[in-house]
């Protein structure tokens, strides 16, 4: 089943080249540690689900490119063309001559329905391509004025127009010290507006990836782009074919659909958070090796020690013991130091994958106490590897982790709503005080929701 | 017990070899058919041949989707599962009944059951029109099927302790996802159809069908798979075969049963006066009922006392006029008016309940042209009664949502100074 990719604004459209290229470039990898049919296999999923075949054979991406600007949109298109072995549909983008000044509003009341039939219309041909819809996968930022308006406006129109598909946003949080100054405006916008209209939210903190291309992959000066292919790096581990059960040959044909039924079926949990290991630069890679022991252990400990990447994990933290409420239970206490989970996507590639023991995962120590492990985990394990990486660990959790960032920006967005900063900006366009007031209700019980956990 | 009467034919008395013919003939005709030798043992009641016939029964009586299952369950829940059926259709005879659960004896006595269903209706053919190989893409367009057979049974579990509602709210969203995906595999199914459809136009050899289907294709495809098709339409043919040859001698048979049942010892004075079990209806069910009746009988004196009060005003109205000989041809007027109006009501009303639905599972053709009408269903007539259908539920679950809205505003309504945040909609 195969996946239409929204590109949204410039953040959504950088990222969106650099995880095609990814997903590309890994299922052409000859470094895949399995049997040639079985690579072909993995590429034939791949391709189903994110290009379309032509008749000259580069593969077209399954994906609509929006943005306000035309510069980014020309740069993706061109640097896609440009690797020549795979590219971009030919009019599979929809771009204006000016930008949204980064104005929530103006994107969501202005850009969005002016532009809504041309932008649906894209997206109606790429859905036709398909031979079957799994769903939808947007990519956007959360803090700019063109990403985040128009992406909730999209978002929504694809809940009335395609009720039945999926979708899932990718959303990018802005740095903490974004440069913005109305960023928690527009996130709580964006954030409460998706939960309203998305399924699942899948979020990446930039902060978290820039200390990623630091630490871990020793980038002295890191760019957009290096950020960005941490990021398709980790979506790639994701979304790349899986197999359906242990010791089946198949590769799942719904992945998206496996996902959000076994991460985020409950309407106020939708916010899932990624996680990888190992991540390192190319060059120290081919001096590594890994077990899965010792990955496992690191990456359950990121999960419950808030952990962002491998390094500077702290240790101390320890499950709670049994009979004993968890840390952080009391609403008051907003000092989380133990992430309870309520599910939790565990996939893992490479070599001697069955012989990876996830008993750590499976304690109910790490999960609320109303669903069972049994129910609350899920492992999914193909032999063929991932990127080059031997092997390679991923998680998908829908957990606590973003309970304390989006606790800020809404106490942010709320200091400044308080005192009326900026209003007008919005109010102008037609967003007035009760859709804040909306927002805020809505987000303060996700916050609560998720405390009490 | 009651069976058809014929006319004598002299035909089927002929030669002592036609019972074992008939009889192996029904075998064929059957699922699991035995030899005409338990049969025969049967009526001297031998306990060697009960198993067999314990085990046709059930294949006779088991649900048809329970094809699979059921073959492996042991020979006690089989027969178990033969009483209970045979109970609830209203089997006359109490001696089943108190047959031992280990299915090791009353060879006889299943004969007579069998015999009994035989009589009842034409078993062979229901059964071998069950299990009809199907050439063509067959699409249900309607629900009947799906809810009369609702599927295996789901053992009740009652929850130990109260249960977190969040839990069940996480199970419903599996739920919708679930259904979601399946739609989205649906959609993948017709697409492919129409693919198939489209591509292989012209290649069959039956012109008012145009196209191959799937199962078509597949046979050209995968001769494997074709020579399994093949095998299945012979066996068919052999079932078809042996249900003719059955109804050509069944006399012969039936004549037999006479015998066996002479050679039964007569029941017991006491059953004559047991009444028949009478199918049991789900206690469920039966509240269900009641609760229909009551509405019923409620819109009832409703529409009594509406009519009685429009009288009363009328007549209030019109006070004594209306009864002299000058009215007389107005009222005549006035009646046949209302006659006309009544017959035009009624046709509406006929006519908005559209032709008569379409029922059962129809094959899939995709055609060029118009074609004439006739025994052939359009697929837009069909959207079209589904949709109609699928407005009426929905403006059902919208009144039943009302009905709850307000129920809650009630109840929220009744505790003051409270503040009610509804979820995020899903």
């Amino acid at each position: 089943m195969s996946i239409v990719t929204v590109q949204l604004g410039q953040c959504g459209n950088q990222i969106g080249f650099e995880v095609f290229d990814t997903l590309f470039s890994d299922s052409h990898s000859s470094q895949g540690l399995c049997s040639k049919r079985e690579n072909e296999a993995y590429r034939a999923s791949c391709k189903e689900r994110f290009f379309n075949e032509e008749e000259n054979g580069v593969p077209i991406a399954r994906a609509v490119l929006v943005d306000m600007e035309p510069k980014v949109i020309n740069q993706t298109l061109s640097k896609a063309a440009q690797s020549g072995r795979w590219k971009y549909g030919q009019h599979a983008y929809f771009c204006q001559k000016q930008g949204s000044g980064n104005n929530w509003a103006y994107g969501y009341s202005v850009h969005g329905p002016r532009h809504e039939e041309s932008i649906m219309n894209l997206i109606q041909k790429e859905v036709e391509k398909c031979d079957s819809l799994s769903g939808f996968f947007i990519i956007m930022s959360m803090a700019g004025g063109t990403g985040s308006g128009i992406g909730a406006f999209v978002t929504q129109n694809l809940q009335d127009q395609y009720a039945h598909s999926l979708k899932m946003n990718q959303i990018i949080w802005p740095y903490g010290t974004g440069e913005v100054i109305v960023q928690n405006y527009n996130s709580i916008l964006t954030l409460s507006h998706l939960y309203r209209s998305s399924d699942a939210l899948l979020v990446h903190e930039n902060d978290a990836v820039h200390k990623i291309c630091a630490k871990l992959m020793n980038i002295k000066q890191i760019s957009f782009s290096d950020i960005n292919q941490v990021l398709a790096h980790q979506l790639g581990s994701v979304f790349q074919p899986v197999y359906c059960a242990e010791g089946s040959f198949h590769y799942r044909r719904n992945p998206l659909g496996d996902l959000m039924e076994n991460l985020v079926p409950h309407p106020e949990f939708k916010m899932l958070g990624v996680r990888n290991i190992p991540q390192m630069s190319e060059n120290s890679l081919a001096y590594s090796t890994f077990t899965w022991a010792g990955l496992l252990k690191h990456l359950r400990q990121m999960l419950i020690s808030h952990a962002k990447m491998e390094e500077g994990i702290d240790w101390q933290v320890r499950p709670p013991l049994s009979g004993l409420p968890p840390l952080g239970k009391m609403p008051l206490n907003k000092e989380l130091h133990f992430n309870t989970s309520i599910a939790n996507l565990v996939i893992l590639r490479g070599k001697d994958v069955q012989s990876a023991d996830l008993e750590g995962f499976k304690d109910p120590a790490l999960y609320t106490s109303w669903l069972h492990p049994i129910h609350a985990l899920n492992v999914w394990k193909t032999q063929r590897a991932f990127s080059k990486y031997e092997k390679s660990a991923s998680l998908v959790s829908n957990s606590q982790f973003l309970v304390k960032p989006l606790d800020m920006i809404v106490g942010k967005a709320w200091n400044m709503f308080a005192s009326k900063a900026y209003l007008h900006q919005y109010t102008k366009f037609g967003i007035e005080e009760e859709d804040f007031l909306d927002s805020f209700t809505l987000l303060e019980q996700v916050v609560a929701s998720y405390y009490n956990l | 017990m009651g069976r058809r009467r014929r006319l004598v034919d002299p035909a089927a008395e002929a030669g002592a070899g036609a019972l074992p013919k008939v009889i192996a003939a029904l075998s064929r005709s059957l699922p699991a058919g035995p030899s005409p030798e338990i049969f025969r043992r049967a009526k001297f009641d031998r306990p060697e041949a009960a198993p067999a016939l314990w085990q046709l029964l059930f294949r006779l009586l088991s649900p048809r989707s329970a094809d699979g299952a059921s073959a492996s369950l042991a020979l006690e829940a089989q027969v178990c599962l033969v009483k209970s059926a045979l109970r609830s259709q209203g089997y006359p005879r109490l001696v089943l009944a108190q047959l031992p659960e280990d299915g090791s004896r009353g060879s006889r006595e299943l004969l007579l059951a069998l015999s009994w269903l035989l009589a009842r209706g034409p078993l062979p053919e229901q059964l071998l029109a069950q299990a009809h190989v199907q050439l063509g893409d067959e699409i249900p367009v309607c629900e009947c099927e799906a809810l009369a057979s609702p599927g295996p049974r789901v053992p009740h579990v009652e929850a130990e302790g109260p249960v977190d509602i969040r839990c069940v709210q996480w199970l419903m969203g599996r739920l919708r996802f679930r259904w979601r995906c399946l739609i989205a595999s649906q959609q993948e199914q017709c697409t492919l159809l129409s693919k198939i459809h489209l591509y292989t136009r012209g290649c069959h050899s039956d012109q008012r069908l145009g196209h191959l289907s799937v199962a078509e294709t597949e046979m050209l495809r995968d001769p494997e798979g074709g020579q399994q098709l093949l095998r299945r339409l012979e066996r068919e043919n052999t079932g078809l075969e042996a249900a003719l040859e059955w109804r050509r001698g069944e006399l012969v048979f039936w004549r037999w049963m006479d015998t066996v049942l002479g050679a039964c010892p007569p029941e017991a004075p006491a059953a004559a006066t047991q009444p028949t079990f009478l199918p049991r209806i789900a206690e469920r069910g039966l509240g269900r009922l009641e609760l229909a009746a009551r509405e019923l009988r409620a819109l009832q004196e409703e529409l009594c006392e509406a009519t009685g009060r429009r009288r009363a005003a009328w007549e209030a109205r019109v006070g004594g006029q209306g009864r002299g000989p000058q009215w007389s041809s107005a009222r005549q007027a006035l009646q046949k008016a209302v006659e006309q109006e009544l017959a035009a009501l009624r046709w509406a009303w006929e006519q908005d309940r559209g032709p008569a639905r379409p029922h059962g599972p129809h094959r899939l053709v995709r055609c060029e042209d118009e074609a004439p009408g006739g025994q052939h269903l359009r697929a837009a007539e069909v959207i079209q009664a589904l949709r109609s259908q699928e407005a009426c539920l929905e403006a059902a679950l919208r009144r039943l949502q009302g009905q709850c809205r307000q129920e809650l505003a009630r109840l929220a309504g009744a505790l003051p100074g409270l503040i009610w945040i509804l979820p995020p909609r899903c």
